[in-house]
C-alpha cells in the first residue's frame, strides 16, 4: 500500500526528516509515536503535498505509483487522506458544499457517477450522527466556530465519507476528553478492514487503548529509532523517551 | 496633445447637424482640457499611451452586417445593434409595446430633434474627457422615451459589437417620463484591435423606476471607453448592475446624480480579469437633494500582470440632509504582479447623513486551498469555491432571475480560467 524509503524532507531551510523507511500493508494500523519536534507532522504533511514541504532524498510509493509526482488532489482522490491536527476553518463555504464537492472528486476518480443531492445528504447525515455531532453542524462553514473536539470529529466524518485506503490521523486524540476521544476512536475502528490501513500519529499512548495498532514505531529526530508491537507504546507511557539515549533523558511521553 | 486627439479635433469640426451647438462647447472644452497628464487624477493610474498615438481609423469599413446577435436565454429583449459603431438593426421594423419609442439620432423629426436636443449632454458632466470625444463626434446613436406611468415589461438591449479596426462612437439617451418602469440592457464586446465610446444618458423622472445593466465585455485588444450617467428625480429608483472584463483599455464612468428628493439608487459591480488585463471603473454618487439612499457594492477578481482601477466618490451637497449613502469595493489578488488601484472617496458637506465607505483588498488564503485540495477537489474548483462566493453574492441580487442565470456561469467559467500564481 505505501512504501516510504529513505525520506529526507525540509521545511523551509530547516531538515526535519532525516531518512524514514516504512511499510504499510493493507489493514494495517501503524501508530507512530516521539518526542515534540520529533518530525511526525511533517511526515503527515510530506505525504499528503502540502506546499513548503521540500523532499530532499528518497521515495514513496502509493499502491505502486510514486507519490511524489502526483498533486495533492490526485493523492487524495487515489484514496490517500490526512486528518488534520489544526482543520482550517473556511467561512462562506458550506461543510455539506465541502464534503459533497470531495466526495464527488473522489468517486470522479474511481469511476462512479457523482450522488445526487438527496443521497449526498443521506450519507451525510448518517456520518454525522456517528461522530455525534447536530445535524445544523453541515450546513454551518467549513469548521467555522467549531470547538477543537468538534473539528476533530468532523475530520472523522470526512474520512466515514470519503472511505479512503490510507488515513494519517495526525493527533486526531490531542485536546479530547474521554467521551469525544471514544466518539473518534470508534469512527475509526468503524472503517477498519483487511483493505484499508490506519497512521496514527499521536503523543499518548491512550488513544492506543481504543486504536489496537498491528505496529509502533519512535519517531526521533527525522528517523524511526525503533518500532514493535503495541506493547512498545505502554513502555513509552511508563519510562518516557529516556530509553532513546541520554539526550531524552527526562522527556515525558 | 497627442496625434489621435488632433484628429479627434479635426473631424469633429466637419460635422454639421442639429447637435452643432452642444458638439461646439465639447470641443472647447477638448480644445481647453488637451490630453491629461499623469497629474489628471482622472487617468492616474490608467495608461493610454495606447491610445495617443494611434493611427486614424480606417475610413472605408466593411460595410456592417447584423449578424445575429446572441440573445440571453429566457429575455425576451427589444434588440437595437450597433456594429463598429454602424446601426445596424432597422428601427422601424421593431415592434414596441405601447408607451415606448425610440428613434434614431440621425433620422429625428424636429419635435424628436428638440427633445434630443434636451437631453443630450444635460446628465452627463463635461469632465469627461472621453465623453467629450463622444459628444463632438457620436454620428449614430438612439433616444428613447418611455411615456408617463408606462411600464414597459420587455428589456431593451443595446448592442455594441467591435469587429474591426476602427473609431466608433454611439450614444443612448433615455428618457423616462414620471411614473413609468423599464429595464434596460447595455450590451458591448469585441476582442480586434478597435476603439469605442459609448456614452448613455438617462432622465429618470419622478416615481419612475429603471432596471439597468451593463455588460462591459471588451477584451484583448478592443479599447473602450464609456459611460452610464443618470439622473434622479423625486421618488425614482435605479437599480444598476455592472459587469466588466479587461482589455488593453477598458474604463466606465457612471454618475449617479440624486437631483431630486427621495429618491434610492443601488449599484452593483463586478469585474473579473484575465491575465494582463485592465478595467477601471470610475463612479460619482451626487447627492444634491435631501432624503436621497444610495448603496454601492462594487467587487472584482484580479489576475496575473492584471490591474483594476476603482474609484468611487461620494458627493454630499449641503442641503442633502438625511442622505444615506454607502460604498464597499472588496478585491481579491490572485497573483502577487496584480495590480488593485482602489480609492473610495467621500465629501460631506451637510451634517445629517448617514455615510459608510470601505475598500479592502485580499489573496488567496493558502491554508484553506490546501485543506480543499486534501480532500481531493480540484484546483479550479477549489479556488471558486473560496474565492467566487462574494462575487456570486452579486449575481445572486441581480433582479432578472434569466440574466442571473445567464451570467452565472459565464463568470464562473471565466474565473476558472485564471490562473493563480
Amino acid at each position: 500500500m505505501l512504501k516510504i524509503n529513505n525520506l529526507h524532507a525540509r521545511v523551509e531551510e530547516k531538515t526535519i526528516l532525516n531518512g524514514v523507511n516504512l511499510e504499510i500493508k493493507p489493514g494495517e494500523v501503524h501508530a507512530i509515536m516521539g518526542p515534540n519536534g520529533a518530525g511526525k507532522s511533517t511526515l503527515g504533511y510530506v505525504l499528503s503535498g502540502r506546499e513548503g514541504y521540500e523532499v530532499l532524498e528518497g521515495d514513496v510509493t502509493f499502491n505502486n505509483e510514486a507519490l511524489f509526482d502526483m498533486e495533492i488532489e490526485e493523492r487524495a482522490s487515489n484514496g490517500l487522506f490526512l486528518a488534520f491536527q489544526y482543520p482550517v476553518e473556511i467561512p462562506g463555504v458550506s461543510n455539506m458544499e465541502f464534503m459533497k464537492e470531495s466526495v464527488n472528486a473522489v468517486r470522479e476518480q474511481q469511476g462512479l457517477e457523482p450522488l445526487s443531492a438527496a443521497e449526498f445528504l443521506k450519507s451525510a447525515k448518517e456520518a454525522c450522527k456517528q461522530v455525534q455531532l447536530p445535524l445544523d453542524f453541515l450546513k454551518r462553514g467549513v469548521n467555522e466556530g467549531f470547538s477543537g473536539g468538534e473539528k476533530k470529529r468532523n475530520e472523522i466524518m470526512q474520512m466515514i465519507l470519503l472511505k479512503p485506503s490510507l488515513c494519517i490521523l495526525d493527533e486526531s486524540d490531542s485536546g479530547l476528553d474521554i467521551d469525544a476521544l471514544q466518539v473518534v476512536a470508534n469512527g475509526v475502528n468503524s472503517q477498519r478492514d483487511d483493505k484499508r490501513s490506519f497512521i496514527v500519529i499521536t503523543h499518548y499512548q491512550r488513544l492506543l487503548d481504543f486504536i489496537k495498532p498491528d505496529f509502533v514505531h519512535i519517531l526521533a529526530n527525522g528517523k524511526i529509532v525503533k518500532s514493535g508491537d503495541a506493547s512498545l507504546a505502554l513502555k513509552v507511557e511508563k519510562e518516557g523517551y529516556a530509553f532513546l539515549g541520554k539526550e531524552f533523558e527526562g522527556v515525558e511521553a | 496633445m497627442s496625434q489621435w486627439l488632433n484628429k479627434v479635433i479635426d473631424d469633429a469640426t466637419k460635422v454639421q447637424d442639429y447637435l452643432a451647438p452642444v458638439r461646439q462647447q465639447a470641443l472647447e472644452h477638448l480644445r481647453a482640457e488637451g490630453w491629461p497628464t499623469g497629474r489628471n487624477e482622472a487617468w492616474r493610474f490608467t495608461p493610454l499611451s495606447s491610445l495617443k498615438e494611434r493611427e486614424a481609423a480606417i475610413d472605408q469599413l466593411d460595410s456592417a452586417v447584423a449578424s445575429k446577435v446572441e440573445s440571453i436565454p429566457g429575455v425576451d429583449s427589444i434588440d437595437i445593434v450597433f456594429i463598429d459603431g454602424q446601426l445596424v438593426s432597422d428601427l422601424s421594423a421593431l415592434t414596441l409595446p405601447a408607451g415606448l419609442q425610440i428613434h434614431s439620432l440621425t433620422n429625428a423629426t424636429q419635435t424628436q430633434q428638440t427633445e434630443i436636443t434636451a437631453l443630450f449632454g444635460a446628465v452627463k458632466p463635461t469632465r469627461h474627457l472621453f465623453g467629450l470625444v463622444n459628444d463632438a463626434l457620436c454620428q449614430q446613436g438612439i433616444y428613447i422615451e418611455v411615456q408617463q406611468s408606462a411600464k414597459i415589461d420587455t428589456p431593451v438591449r443595446i448592442v455594441n459589437l467591435a469587429t474591426q479596426d476602427t473609431d466608433a462612437h454611439t450614444r443612448v439617451l433615455v428618457n423616462m417620463q414620471n411614473n413609468s418602469q423599464c429595464s434596460i440592457i447595455e450590451y458591448g464586446s469585441g476582442t480586434e484591435q478597435s476603439f469605442t465610446t459609448a456614452f448613455a444618458e438617462y432622465r429618470i423622472g419622478e416615481s419612475a423606476s429603471l432596471e439597468h445593466y451593463r455588460f462591459a465585455f471588451f477584451t484583448e485588444l478592443a479599447k473602450q471607453v464609456g459611460g452610464s450617467h443618470f439622473s434622479l428625480h423625486d421618488n425614482a429608483r435605479l437599480n444598476s448592475t455592472l459587469v466588466g472584463y479587461g482589455s488593453e483599455l477598458s474604463r466606465v464612468d457612471v454618475d449617479i446624480i440624486h437631483a431630486g428628493e427621495h429618491a434610492k439608487a443601488k449599484m452593483n459591480a463586478i469585474y473579473l480579469l484575465g491575465e494582463g488585463e485592465l478595467f477601471d471603473l470610475h463612479s460619482t454618487i451626487e447627492h444634491a437633494m435631501p432624503n436621497g439612499t444610495t448603496e454601492e457594492n462594487a467587487r472584482g477578481i484580479v489576475g496575473d500582470r492584471a490591474r483594476a482601477v476603482f474609484n468611487g466618490r461620494i458627493h454630499i451637497h449641503r442641503d442633502a440632509q438625511k442622505t444615506l449613502a454607502e460604498l464597499n469595493n472588496r478585491n481579491l489578488l490572485l497573483s502577487r504582479r496584480g495590480i488593485i488601484n482602489t480609492k473610495p472617496e467621500l465629501e460631506i458637506y451637510a451634517d445629517d447623513v448617514q455615510c459608510a465607505h470601505g475598500a479592502t483588498v485580499a489573496e488567496i488564503e493558502e491554508q484553506a486551498l490546501y485543506y480543499l485540495l486534501s480532500r481531493g477537489i480540484k484546483r479550479s474548483k477549489a479556488l471558486v469555491m473560496l474565492n467566487f462566493g462574494f462575487i456570486q453574492e452579486l449575481v445572486n441580487a441581480i433582479p432578472n432571475p434569466a440574466i442571473r442565470d445567464w451570467l452565472l456561469p459565464l463568470l464562473s467559467k471565466r474565473f476558472e480560467s485564471m490562473e493563480v500564481k
